[in-house]
């Protein structure tokens, strides 16, 4: 849920009940506000009533009065002191409905006689004026609350809004460009804090980043060069006559471990490059001379192993990669199709201007999903000249340039999919 | 022939030197930067081994020195940077090779054995061992002043081997002199033994006698 969203949600949770509980206070007071009013106003009239009833009709004594306004009812009862009020409702033949009355009632003594004395006021007129202010009220609240409402929406996104920039901005940032990323002050306090601390940690990021690389790439070239020294003195070791088959075949096999880790270290240091896009997309090499390339230089090895090549190519596949790495995408995987193929296996190639499939059979079973383009999770069936990182790069390349690398085990074939 | 080797570390330097000396090469060290631009001021060299870091310079910069003086000297670079860019900014300034590290030594002497020959003689020359005779310019091979063909990589392969002589040079040697980096995809190097068996046919078919030996579980020698 949206800030926004919800504090206007807890506004108006919290608004609507006090809202709510303000009419119906307000609502019962005028209630009540009007009953005594008309209360005052029968107690008023039965004052007129007593005078008028004092001095007139002295002459005739006994009289009876019935009128849903007036009521003056012989009666026995005693005559009482203080007069009665309540709340009735009486059927109005007009309108055929019953209608809220306030009445007043006494039991009076005129002349010696008693008699009961009703007197009522329709609270119709007085309910009507009530429910009138109550709606303007409820109006008037209702207004007020969308307006309140309204209005910590707009402050709220306006105040927000530096948040929001931020937010894009963490959202958008990359290892190798953090640098050029700042975090600009903002009128909001709090957001400067925050703001202020993304600047440090990206800057402190940055800098970490900056120095593991130099330190990958030093550490890479530096090892080349230990490399070459102890390369050379096997290879001049070799060149000694007097040594026995046994001691040639150690150094034979040393000198091809020392070219293992070389390529090792050479292959992360591509990694970290690609990883770091330092292979700009420069030209569009074609994919279909460098697959051609690449299968005359592998010439040999297919025809070692008796491979057949089947291909299906498209006559430009211009594909938005540096030449570097065109190169290495095409090598590594049709390397591999070779490298774990059995001798007469099938190789087959696709290529179209946006897609390039490459399936081989091999005796190795499915890779499982999750490992196939992972670093050092190479195959311990007997192929120790793989360092591991073959896929891995194949992998981090498509990454890095916006092609998607996908592997699917079909009908014993194995199939690797790049497109872009 | 004359060769100067600029490179910092000693073993490496002396290494290079020793095969280089073994093939017959007259071979001169410098250590540092300054040294190496003394040494090419004063003298002159069929070829130049530069290493690009060195103490107190860049051996770019030596490259620099060499083209102002308008030497005729090759020049190699050798360099643990390997990323294209190094490469092309060497070879702009008119490096004749980049080699990167590490490398092999047979692969370095066969590198410098292709470009004297292609500065000195312009390839009009003829390369003899014994009854082999290579005239690099059409690519010919005469075996007993009778030619023979060769397929493309095998005579790469005779080249190598003439280059380095007497030497033994490694299975990956080999395959990285004539397959380039993408060696690495191969699993094992036995499509070389293929190419050995039809060079030495070949050679063997015209009357030549056979030169290269096998050196177990290693790789091959040459005469």
């Amino acid at each position: 849920m949206k800030l926004l969203t919800k504090t206007t949600l807890y506004f108006i949770m919290i608004m609507l009940p006090v809202f709510a509980g303000g009419a119906f206070y307000l609502f019962h007071k005028f209630n009540r506000e009007i009953k005594h009013e008309t209360d005052e106003e029968l107690a008023n009239d039965q004052l007129q009533w007593l005078r008028y009833l004092d001095t007139a009709s002295v002459d005739n004594p006994i009289f009876s009065f019935r009128t849903q306004e007036f009521q003056l009812i012989p009666t026995d009862q005693p005559v009482q002191k203080k007069f009665k009020l309540k709340g009735v409702t009486l059927y109005q033949e007009t309108e055929d409905a019953q209608a809220p009355f306030r009445e007043l009632s006494q039991v009076i003594s005129i002349h010696g006689k008693h008699y009961q004395m009703i007197l009522r006021k329709s609270l119709i007129e007085k309910d009507d004026l009530a429910k009138n202010i109550i709606y303007v009220m409820l109006l008037a609240f209702g207004g007020l609350l969308m307006f309140v409402i309204l209005s910590n929406w707009f402050i709220s996104r306006n105040v927000w809004r530096p948040f929001y920039r931020s937010l894009d901005k963490i959202r958008q940032l990359q290892l190798n460009k953090m640098e050029t990323r700042r975090f600009p002050s903002t009128p909001t306090h709090e957001f400067n804090q925050l703001n202020e601390a993304l600047n440090q940690m990206t800057d402190r990021i940055h800098q970490d980043y900056i120095n593991m690389k130099e330190l990958t790439e030093d550490a890479a070239h530096e090892m080349q060069t230990p490399l070459a020294i102890a390369q050379s003195k096997l290879e001049l070791l070799l060149q000694d006559e007097n040594l026995s088959e046994n001691q040639l075949k150690n150094i034979g096999q040393t000198s091809e471990e020392l070219q293992r880790l070389s390529r090792l270290n050479h292959n992360l240091l591509l990694l970290a490059k690609i990883e770091n896009q330092q292979y700009p997309v420069t030209e569009q090499p074609d994919l279909h001379q460098v697959l051609v390339q690449y299968l005359s230089l592998f010439e040999e090895l297919i025809r070692e192993k008796e491979l057949t090549v089947e291909t299906d190519l498209a006559p430009t596949a211009p594909w938005p990669l540096h030449p570097a790495l065109a190169d290495i995408l095409i090598s590594n995987l049709l390397g591999n199709a070779i490298k774990y193929n059995y001798p007469e296996g099938l190789i087959h190639i696709r290529l179209t201007a946006k897609t390039f499939t490459i399936s081989n059979t091999s005796n190795l079973p499915e890779i499982p999903a999750g490992n196939v383009f992972q670093r050092f999770r190479k195959s311990n069936l007997g192929y120790s000249n793989s360092n591991g990182l073959g896929l891995a790069i194949v992998k981090k390349i498509g990454d890095s340039y916006h092609i998607r690398i996908s592997y699917q085990y079909l009908n014993g074939l194995h199939i690797f999919t790049a497109s872009c | 022939m004359k060769v100067l080797i600029i490179e910092d570390e000693p073993s490496l330097r002396n290494s290079i030197r020793e095969y280089l000396e073994h093939q017959g090469f007259i071979c001169e060290v410098a250590a540092d930067f300054r040294e190496a631009i003394d040494k090419v001021t004063d003298y002159e060299y069929d070829c130049i081994v530069a290493d690009i870091g060195l103490p107190f310079g860049n051996g770019l910069d030596v490259v620099r020195e060499l083209k102002s003086l308008k030497s005729k000297a090759g020049i190699i670079i050798i360099s643990a940077k390997d990323s294209l860019e190094d490469k092309l900014s060497g070879l702009e300034l008119g490096a004749d090779d980049y080699l990167t590290k590490p490398f092999h030594l047979s692969e370095l002497n066969a590198r410098i054995n292709a470009l004297l020959r292609r500065k000195n003689f312009d390839g009009n020359t003829s390369i003899s061992f014994f009854e082999i005779t290579v005239v690099p310019a059409s690519k010919t091979v005469l075996v007993h002043d009778k030619s023979i063909t060769l397929t493309g990589k095998e005579y790469q392969l005779l080249m190598y081997f003439i280059a380095n002589q007497h030497r033994v040079v490694t299975k990956s040697a080999l395959a990285g002199h004539l397959w380039g980096d993408a060696y690495d995809q191969a699993g094992s190097y036995d499509f070389i033994y293929t190419h050995i068996k039809n060079l030495r046919k070949k050679m063997m078919e015209a009357g030549g006698e056979d030169y290269i030996k096998t050196v177990y579980g290693t790789g091959y020698r040459f005469g």
